[in-house]
């Protein structure tokens, strides 16, 4: 029997708001060194178990570990190793971006030089000292990421790190999460943008009304709820006769048409007898390829009402 | 070790003001108002002696210092919940604790040297100007100042941990001065008239003892108390007899009170917060 030490351990967590509960019973571990996307509707109840890990908000029930400790006995300790990104992000706007980042570093007892290489790393270096007032949204996530970073924490917590970011800011965000995972961190990111997730996540946690309905890879879910590769086949021409045929076969479950495309969910030793049926019927197939299952679908199954 | 991070509360606290530019503009204001209490205050035109411009300006310190005390305090805690900042605060490893003292500490250093610095001011262009100039005096007219100041702000403090809005918390604040400065004062006066204490005892000094025990629960009273019976010398026949109870002892342990409770709540209200 092993006796794991994981980076973050939810046990039986419980939150009441107003007599409603929000987080129900939610159990959950995460190992050391992963990412682990947390995901789940709007109102589902991750921002609250994000907030009840970090101490922010008093729990009706439950436990939580980080590192092996609880964190309602040392929490101070607990923080030191804690990069934390907010869903909202806020600075002090009086305060120019290396002040804000100066006055946190503090807390952390980090040097300040490492404030503005964080920001520079997160490319605002132009904007380090003006004031975070005159921030965009954008800029103010990247100034909140290097917060987060600040003091190279083995834990990072994120909730919706890339919302409103431009495309550049995305990569670099995404970059940046791999890369502290790569030095050792473990990431805990939350967010809506689930191809995100299934670029970057190893693990993958949903959460739907306050309970955690799956947990896994995002292939050994596809699995368990039978979602099955699609195959989509770019032809010259998609005539009725085709399509027929197509639906004729045995094992094929469903056949889409998108403009001279057709997208056909089978299985794999099904996939011959379909290319072999559209030649027979007159088909000139172009291009052809298979596509895993998306997070998009394992999400919507396990989350539809 | 466990003061650090109230220290770094603290000193953003006490920057953020200086930063804002808001210790001098209120360090000008009272500077210029001491020096007109004691230059314009009297018909003669001529320099007042500290102790006359200390009892000038205890009312003004009244109704002032109390309304900085309430805006210093009233969106401390509750304003960095509403703007999203308190949860990242929380992130790093700092307790509620910490954080309610430093605001105290670094709001209160705000207090502190915006007295210091508008009255000190204020009494070195005073003392220029007269003869036997009562320093030491003046020095307990200003401590009792800001402490006087240190209870308006541990009060705002209180409301700021307890509301979930700024509105609702500067709307208690306000309502919080008017109770302590005319509400309060004419309700006790209004008292002391239906007992039907006679005007000619009153202008002899003759006032009950319990009219000052119930005007003590007023902090502004404690305050004014307290300067009055160590600085501002009256004359003899105007002296009015003060009860036994009237003494430093009591008067700043009042004082003294009105700051540590609602700290103290404060903290209890924050500790049950969720940010």
């Amino acid at each position: 029997m092993t006796n794991e030490v994981f980076a973050i351990e939810v046990n039986s967590l419980t939150k009441i708001y107003d007599k409603v509960p929000v987080v129900n019973s939610l159990s959950f571990n995460v190992k050391k060194g992963e990412i682990f996307g947390f995901l789940g509707p709007n109102g589902a109840g991750k921002t609250t178990t994000i907030k009840s890990i970090l101490g922010l908000i008093r729990t009706n029930s439950g436990g939580i570990k980080i590192n092996g400790i609880d964190i309602s006995t040392d929490g101070k300790k607990i923080k030191k190793n804690i990069g934390y990104l907010p869903e909202r992000v806020a600075f002090y706007q009086n305060l120019t971006a290396v002040q804000n980042l100066n006055f946190y570093a503090e807390m952390k007892n980090v040097p300040r030089g490492e404030c503005i290489n964080l920001i520079m790393e997160m490319g605002l270096k132009e904007s380090a000292h003006k004031k975070v007032g005159k921030f965009s949204h954008g800029m103010r996530q990247r100034l909140g990421m290097a917060r987060a970073m600040l003091g190279n924490p083995s834990i990072l917590i994120l909730d919706e790190p890339t919302g409103g970011l431009d495309p550049r800011g995305v990569k670099l965000i995404r970059e940046k999460i791999r890369e502290l995972n790569k030095k050792g961190a473990t990431v805990f990111v939350s967010s809506h943008i689930l191809s995100e997730i299934q670029a970057i996540a190893d693990q993958v946690g949903i959460i739907n009304r306050g309970r955690l309905v799956a947990k896994n890879n995002v292939s050994t879910l596809s699995n368990e709820l039978k979602i099955k590769p699609k195959l989509i086949l770019e032809l010259k021409e998609v005539s009725e006769k085709t399509i027929k045929e197509l639906k004729k076969i045995e094992g094929v479950e469903k056949v889409e048409i998108r403009g001279n495309k057709i997208e056909i969910i089978c299985n794999a030793e099904t996939r011959a007898k379909v290319i072999v049926a559209i030649e027979k019927a007159g088909g000139n197939i172009i291009n052809m390829q298979t596509t895993e299952p998306t997070l998009e679908e394992v999400f919507m199954k396990y989350t539809e009402e | 070790m466990i003061l650090n991070p109230i220290f770094y509360i603290a000193k953003k606290e006490l920057m953020d003001n200086i930063r804002n530019t808001w210790i001098i503009i209120i360090s000008i204001i009272f500077a210029l108002l001491t020096i007109l209490a004691s230059y314009a205050g009297s018909y003669d035109k001529e320099w007042q002696s500290l102790e006359l411009t200390i009892s000038v300006m205890i009312l003004i310190v009244q109704i002032v210092v109390s309304i900085i005390g309430l805006m210093l305090g009233y969106a401390a805690i509750g304003g960095e919940i509403e703007r999203g900042s308190m949860n990242s605060l929380l992130s790093f490893p700092i307790s509620r604790l910490e954080i309610i003292i430093g605001k105290f500490l670094g709001l209160g250093a705000v207090l502190s040297l915006t007295l210091l610095i508008g009255f000190g001011f204020a009494g070195i262009i005073i003392s220029l100007n007269i003869s036997n100039a009562n320093f030491g005096g003046y020095l307990l007219f200003i401590g009792a100042s800001i402490l006087n100041g240190l209870v308006f702000l541990s009060l705002s403090l209180f409301y700021s941990s307890f509301f979930k809005t700024r509105i609702k918390s500067m709307g208690m604040a306000i309502f919080t001065w008017i109770i302590f400065m005319p509400i309060l004062w004419a309700l006790i006066t209004g008292m002391i008239l239906i007992a039907s204490v006679s005007t000619e005892k009153l202008m002899a000094g003759l006032i009950p003892d319990w009219y000052f025990a119930i005007n003590l629960i007023n902090p502004q009273s404690a305050y004014s108390g307290l300067v009055s019976i160590n600085i501002i010398e009256l004359e003899a026949d105007t002296v009015t007899s003060l009860p036994s109870f009237y003494n430093n002892g009591v008067l700043l342990s009042l004082i003294l009170i009105w700051i540590i409770v609602p700290l103290i709540l404060s903290y209890i209200l924050f500790k049950r917060r969720d940010v």
